[in-house]
């Protein structure tokens, strides 16, 4: 019985979703948990697998097709059951048409592979000639060919699969000839391309640096749809705020004499043994800083807030964005209510958030919502930077490396762990007293983590 | 919107034009002046006819050696430029006719890029805009005219002439004379001479013909010295008035009589007053930067023939038109000018393809070197008297390959295509050993010279 796969519906505000790329052909056979397809909405990209066994009968849309969520994508079952009637509206590979032949259809869809196979094949003519004697590197009808015709099969470009000679290189060896010039030819080098007449390989090609005669000077990639959004919301970020940048410092001592402290208690066991409410994993650094943020941004009206040019929106809660490095680029997904949640509370969602951005697997609507963000480049050792807003919120807080600092003290010189926050702020929204006021009740409260800690959710006026 | 434009409508122009229209591009082409350009009104194709009524006229004088007299041979320049004329509509009129055959629209009237549009450029000209997806630039050169003193002054009262004057020029001077000794100073040298006018020739190098190999150039000196030309070598010309040009050598202040001055030091790329600032097309020491393709710093624009200053010969922009049409339609193809062959039409002919032997110096690189007379072929001994043409090749001792050929002697021109194949093909010279070439030819002594290497 013939399965149809839809376009899943990733999150109540998705539409439709991009077909990134195809992992399966036409024909090909599929098992359970097979990776079919990867499509992509605009902040994330999935990947969605095979739930049942079968061969690929039938695939509707083609790689970058913008297709609407639960609209038929393709047709697993067996090579002789029916995929017509499934053919869904703006169908572009099969069916595409919906009246065109079904016999025309299904031979189109070889040939194009075809034409993309024949293109590579000057380069891949290194990989085929220095593989030439072992086995599988060329196909019996192609040692054949070339027994018969009595060509020198090392001139040859593989064109099959992983660069395997076939039939039809051999006779195109024999069409162009001999590929070298007669002075070439003492260099006799098949891992280069040739720049003399006809493509002839000339002394200059062999002269040159393999590496340099094969490998392109750049390659073109097609932006994925997440970096071309990311792209869009940073230009439009920079070139439609009045951005800039404060900088703060404050002493660590207590930040990381707490941390080590909880770590301490949780790995030495005495958490337990006094009855702690501690988390099972000490909260980071990190998740720190996101709760002083928390609490903080509650009490500085204009942080929390989105500019909507003739309207300035102040939220009542802290949905808190948290930047995060991805294999396909920057995502933030959002910690809703941050300032109701305790530090154990963030510690483990902003986990859990993280992981399943890492996987692609967030859902589309935890990356939405924002009221602030924060962003951490601390574990690169940055000392400063200038974080680029997320529009429309009014600020973002950045994060940087704890660095020892020197102050004096009853005319010592000593040494203390130093912090520095990067708050870039939109100054259409609000102003540099008021967000440096901010930064520096962030910066108290970060200095005193403990006794915010203990003052539970509510931090007063320090 | 068209699929190509050309600006100019040059041997780079109009061939591009034709392999373009061929292809079945939309193709529109713009030439303010004469289809065919410099080569075809003013350059290559005319001089030719005006050197072969010189190699005529000379055979008639002087056929005594060859055991012909002829009494009062004459020659009647106006006649010679008519003749030039008639020669030069013809060939117009063949390009018009390829043009008309392959489709192209022939504007005729000066094009200026005016800037992009969405997925191409505009071009206005006639006081309409053309859009078009790429460009060809084939706007050629112009006669370098030096800041000499009385220069500018002498060309418009008509007593300094450039190649475009002298071609036209319908009487036979007493005097002339010719400041700058390469390629075109040489031939209008070797043809005013031999149809009697006394020519003096200042070049400010110490040698002449430009880049040629110099034990070619040197043999090319002795020639023209014996058929009476004065050459003033390492001379920096200071003045021109009427009836005279005035040079410094070492120092001196001197003067030479010249009824007629030619100026011939030199040509500039045509790269003011097209629009190339209007899309930024990147431009170095006056000519339009390219690559291997032809292509500009600008996208599906491109710069063929004189204009890319790289080599400005009519054939290296052929050459480049057809890279620059591969290149649109999506063919590879590249451009390589180690054998694009340089021609001096005098009398003796000089040809030469590849490195000359001062380059390979300079290059450093390691060659065997061959000269041969041209004596050694029966056809040159049968039909020339006295003449001391060689042919000199030079010679990769490690691939065995040609690396350059320079011939002087009669015919050079034309067997210089062999030597250009040898060398673009890489041909080694036991490959060329094998060739067969017809006999009797001049031809033959580039076989002869490959037999005689080490």
């Amino acid at each position: 019985m013939a399965e149809v796969i839809l376009m899943p519906r990733q999150g109540q505000s998705v539409e439709s979703c991009i077909i990134g790329e195809w992992h399966k052909k036409k024909g090909d056979k599929v098992q359970v948990g097979d990776k079919l397809f990867t499509y992509e909405t605009d902040k994330a990209t999935f990947d969605e697998e095979a739930s049942v066994e079968g061969t690929l009968i039938a695939v509707f849309f083609a790689e970058g097709d913008d297709v609407p969520v639960l609209t038929n994508v393709c047709v697993i079952g067996s090579e002789d059951e029916d995929w017509q009637s499934y053919i869904p509206a703006g169908a572009t590979v099969d069916g595409a048409g919906q009246t065109a032949e079904p016999e025309a259809e299904a031979e189109k869809t070889p040939e194009k592979t075809e034409e993309t196979k024949t293109e590579p094949v000057r380069s891949e003519r290194a990989v085929a000639a220095q593989t030439d004697t072992a086995d599988g590197a060329i196909s019996p009808r192609a040692r054949r060919a070339a027994l018969d015709a009595g060509v020198d099969l090392r001139g040859a470009g593989g064109s099959g699969p992983n660069g395997r000679i076939i039939e039809r290189d051999v006779q195109q060896l024999r069409k162009e000839g001999r590929v070298y010039t007669s002075a070439a030819g003492n260099a006799y080098d098949t891992r280069v391309s040739g720049t003399g007449i006809g493509g002839r390989v000339r002394v200059s090609d062999t002269t040159k640096p393999v590496a340099a005669a094969d490998e392109p000077e750049y390659t073109d990639t097609k932006l994925p749809q997440i970096r071309k959004l990311i792209a869009k919301a940073m230009h439009e970020s920079i070139s439609g705020m009045a951005q800039l940048t404060l900088n703060s410092s404050f002493d660590a001592t207590d930040l990381l004499r707490l941390r080590e402290q909880m770590k301490q208690a949780i790995d030495g066991g005495f958490a337990e043994k006094l009855g702690l409410d501690l988390p099972a994993k000490a909260p980071t650094v990190n998740d720190l800083v996101l709760f002083a943020v928390s609490r903080v941004a509650t009490r500085h009206e204009d942080a929390n807030a989105h500019f909507l040019e003739d309207t300035i929106r102040r939220f009542r809660h802290v949905q808190l964005g948290v930047a995060v490095d991805t294999p396909r680029g920057l995502m933030v997904p959002v910690v809703r209510n941050a300032d109701l949640l305790s530090l154990q509370e963030i510690a483990a969602e902003v986990r859990r958030l993280a992981a399943d951005a890492q996987s692609g697997t967030i859902n589309p609507d935890e990356i939405r919502g924002g009221t602030i963000t924060v962003t951490n480049l601390g574990g690169f050792g940055v000392e400063s930077f200038t974080p680029v807003i997320n529009p429309p919120e009014t600020c973002i807080i950045g994060v940087n490396a704890i660095k020892t600092a020197v102050r004096v003290e009853d005319g010592n010189v000593v040494g203390y762990p130093e912090m520095t926050l990067s708050l870039t702020m939109d100054h259409r929204a609000w102003d540099g007293a008021p967000a440096a006021r901010f930064l520096a009740d962030l910066c108290l409260a970060l200095e005193n983590i403990s006794l915010v800690l203990m003052s539970g959710s509510y931090i007063g006026g320090f | 919107m068209h699929d190509l434009i050309i600006i100019g409508g040059g041997p780079g122009g109009y061939l591009a034009a034709e392999r373009a229209g061929h292809a079945g591009l939309d193709v529109v082409l713009f030439e303010k002046n004469k289809l065919g350009g410099v080569c075809l009104n003013e350059g290559c194709i005319p001089s030719k006819t005006l050197l072969n009524s010189a190699k005529v006229f000379e055979h008639a004088a002087h056929g005594e050696v060859f055991g012909v007299t002829s009494e009062n041979a004459q020659i009647d320049q106006k006649k010679v430029i008519a003749r030039k004329n008639k020669v030069v509509r013809i060939l117009v009129a063949g390009v018009k006719a390829a043009m008309k055959k392959h489709n192209v629209t022939v504007i005729a009237d000066r094009a200026v890029i005016t800037g992009k549009v969405a997925g191409g450029y505009k071009v206005e000209a006639e006081g309409k805009t053309y859009e078009t997806k790429a460009i060809i630039i084939a706007t050629g050169s112009d006669a370098l005219v030096p800041p000499i003193p009385g220069a500018r002054e002498g060309l418009e009262a008509g007593y300094v002439l450039t190649n475009r004057e002298i071609l036209d020029l319908d009487v036979i001077p007493e005097t002339m004379t010719i400041v700058g000794g390469g390629v075109i100073g040489l031939e209008m040298a070797s043809y005013f001479q031999t149809v009697g006018t006394k020519v003096t020739v200042v070049e400010m190098l110490d040698h002449i013909a430009g880049a040629t190999d110099r034990e070619i150039s040197n043999l090319l000196l002795k020639n023209y010295e014996k058929k009476g030309i004065t050459f003033h070598l390492g001379c920096k010309v200071t003045g021109i008035e009427k009836g005279r040009v005035l040079y410094e050598q070492d120092g001196e202040q001197k003067s030479v009589e010249a009824e007629y001055t030619l100026l011939s030091i030199g040509r500039r790329a045509n790269t003011n007053l097209i629009g190339l600032e209007s899309i930024g097309v990147y431009t170095e020491r006056g000519a339009i930067v390219t690559d291997e393709q032809g292509l500009t710093n600008v996208p599906n624009v491109y710069a063929v023939g004189d204009v890319n200053g790289r080599c400005m010969l009519a054939h290296a922009a052929y050459r480049e038109a057809e890279v620059a049409v591969s290149t649109i339609l999506g063919k590879k193809d590249m451009m390589r000018y180690n054998a694009v062959p340089s021609v001096i039409y005098t009398n003796p002919e000089v040809a030469s393809v590849g490195f000359s032997e001062e380059e390979l110096i300079e290059k450093g690189m390691a060659y065997k070197k061959q000269v041969t007379p041209m004596s050694y072929s029966g056809r040159y001994q049968a039909e020339t008297d006295k003449g001391d043409g060689i042919c000199k090749l030079l010679v990769d001792p490690e691939t065995n390959r040609l690396l350059g050929v320079h011939l002087l002697g009669s015919y050079a021109s034309e067997i210089i295509l062999a030597a250009g194949t040898f060398i673009e093909t890489e041909m080694t010279v036991d490959d060329i050993r094998e060739v067969v070439f017809a006999h009797p030819t001049v031809s033959e002594v580039l076989r002869e010279a490959v037999f005689q290497l080490e």
